[in-house]
């Protein structure tokens, strides 16, 4: 296969939700290869790895984000594209450790100090996984001293702050001050069912989003370092 | 049946069956569709459906209060001394009410453990699918439990409004704390954290008017401003 269609069909694998040869899902796709397979091949062909990456893997769910926010695909959609993205990543990742692919960078994910919803905050880092960046997900409930170490640790970092109660969004505007208070210059991007483009303005949010896409969109126009 | 001048509170634990959660509903839930669901999602969701039942204890339960402890004006509502805000949209279907019940419903926490174990292990698609399943697992225990204040005032020639939640309208979840100032300690085994967050997650709480005088409001989702929320009643069209 020459290497545009091979990199076509890898996207289209992500677009799909195509995970590997044996997944019967979508049916008009039953065994053929998938992600995982494709991605290997592309990567055996020779390839570069960053190729791969940007031309297919993250244009295909780039393509799954939009629709979604389209209302055209819905979350479990997402969820399938991103499991063959991740199958995909696997054979990715000793070239990240190798440094000879590197990420667009790196974004630390939670949902703040008494807010334990999850699910959300999940969906939105995949989607911004799948699109290069690496994902620090701190998980629920974190405090903004848990952040500020989480900053520390991974210095050049975005902030993505996730919450589902205007009872607990209230708590990224003190995350927002106490990380800002050290790091004036790091990017925060806010979201979650609550939110809006009118509170993420008044806490300094210097980011906002109500869907996955938008948060990329934010990363890579507003977030990248070099 | 009851006594209206005194308070009457009741805890219930209907059986899984007693909820009709089928896929054709997930589906919708999810956001599809009638005939637009990929096969592989209906297949996950078949798989999901008969694990539910034996993850959940569903318990529901109301506290209607005695007459005259309860009063409405145009922005707010009393019960047994302690003020709520709801704004005027919500106070207004309440105003005609003889009194209010109080209610709460959950079905635990083990179903959302289950959705998060799916997730965390790789299999995020039937992991959310979990978590659908028992948010809507939630809201029908709520509509169960109506059923059941419905036949307790029913004797008393009373209806009952829809169901207002803390959290809806301009109703603040902060008020989650006064709602539960006025029910039992743990009522259905839930409780409440400082930030207002349930837990179990997968429950709701909320007001439901009572009285002859009141209607349930078939237009309520016109006064909401999720306009994509799939629980939206269609508004009839305008003459
Ligand atoms: C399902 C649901 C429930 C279920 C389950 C809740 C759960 N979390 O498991 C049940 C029925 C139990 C429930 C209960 C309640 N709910 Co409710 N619920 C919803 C509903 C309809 C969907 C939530 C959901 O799961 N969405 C799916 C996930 C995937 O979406 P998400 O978390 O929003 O994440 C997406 C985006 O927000 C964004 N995003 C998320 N995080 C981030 C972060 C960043 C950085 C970015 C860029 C983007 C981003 O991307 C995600 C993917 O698209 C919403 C309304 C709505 N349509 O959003 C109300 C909603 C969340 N609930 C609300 C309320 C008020 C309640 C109750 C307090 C009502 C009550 N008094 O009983 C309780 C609270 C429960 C508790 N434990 O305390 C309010 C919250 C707002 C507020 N006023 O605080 C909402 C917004 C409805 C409303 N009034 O508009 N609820």
């Amino acid at each position: 296969m020459a290497t545009d269609n091979l990199l076509e069909s890898l996207k289209r694998c992500i677009e799909r939700g195509k995970v590997n040869c044996k997944s019967p899902h979508p049916p008009d796709m039953k065994g053929q290869d998938g992600a995982d397979e494709l991605t290997r091949k592309a990567l055996d062909t020779g390839i570069p790895p960053q190729d791969v990456l940007s031309n297919a893997l993250v244009l295909g769910m780039q393509h799954v984000g939009e629709r979604f926010r389209n209302k055209e695909i819905f979350v479990p959609d997402v969820l399938m594209s991103a499991k063959a993205m991740s199958a995909a990543m696997e054979h990715l990742k000793p070239f990240f450790k190798s440094d000879a692919l590197k990420h667009r960078g790196t974004i630390v994910m939670g949902t703040v100090l008494g807010d334990l919803h999850d699910i959300g905050k999940k969906i939105v880092s995949m989607v911004i996984e799948g699109a290069g960046w690496e994902v620090v997900d701190l998980g629920t409930d974190v405090s903004p001293e848990k952040f500020l170490t989480a900053v520390d640790q991974h210095p050049g970092c975005v902030i993505g702050l996730s919450a589902l109660l205007t009872t607990t969004m209230i708590n990224m505007e003190t995350t927002i001050r106490h990380v800002k208070g050290k790091h004036p210059g790091i990017k925060i991007i806010v979201g979650g069912a609550p939110v809006t483009q009118e509170f993420a303005n008044k806490i300094g949010a210097d980011g906002y989003s109500p869907d996955p896409q938008g948060a990329v969109e934010f990363l890579n126009t507003r977030c990248l370092q070099n | 049946m009851g006594d209206p001048l005194a308070r009457e509170t009741e805890v219930f634990y209907p059986a899984f069956s007693e909820l009709t959660i089928n896929r054709l509903l997930l589906e919708k839930v999810l956001g599809y569709r009638a005939g637009g669901t990929p096969e592989v999602i209906s297949r996950l969701i078949d798989e999901i459906l008969p694990e539910v039942p034996s993850r959940t204890s569903v318990q529901c339960g109301f506290s209607i209060l005695p007459i005259g402890a309860v009063s409405v004006s145009r922005e707010t509502f009393t019960c047994d001394g302690v003020q709520f805000t709801t704004g005027p949209i919500i106070a207004k279907q309440l105003r005609a009410s003889t009194t209010l019940a109080l209610f709460v419903a959950t079905i635990g926490s083990q179903v959302e453990q289950w959705a998060r174990d799916l997730i965390d292990s790789g299999d995020a698609v039937k992991g959310y699918i979990a978590d659908a399943a028992a948010s809507e697992a939630v809201e029908q225990a709520a509509d169960w439990l109506e059923k059941k204040v419905t036949e307790r005032v029913r004797d008393r020639g009373w209806k009952l409004t829809n169901r207002y939640s803390p959290g809806y309208c301009d109703w603040s979840v902060a008020e989650q704390h006064k709602l539960f100032s006025l029910l039992p300690e743990r009522f259905c085994g839930v409780e409440l954290t400082p930030s207002s967050l349930m837990l179990p997650i997968k429950s709701v709480s909320g007001v439901i008017g009572l009285g002859p005088e009141v209607k349930r409001d078939p237009t309520v989702c016109s006064i909401c401003d999720m306009k994509d929320c799939f629980r939206r009643q269609e508004e009839p069209a305008a003459t």
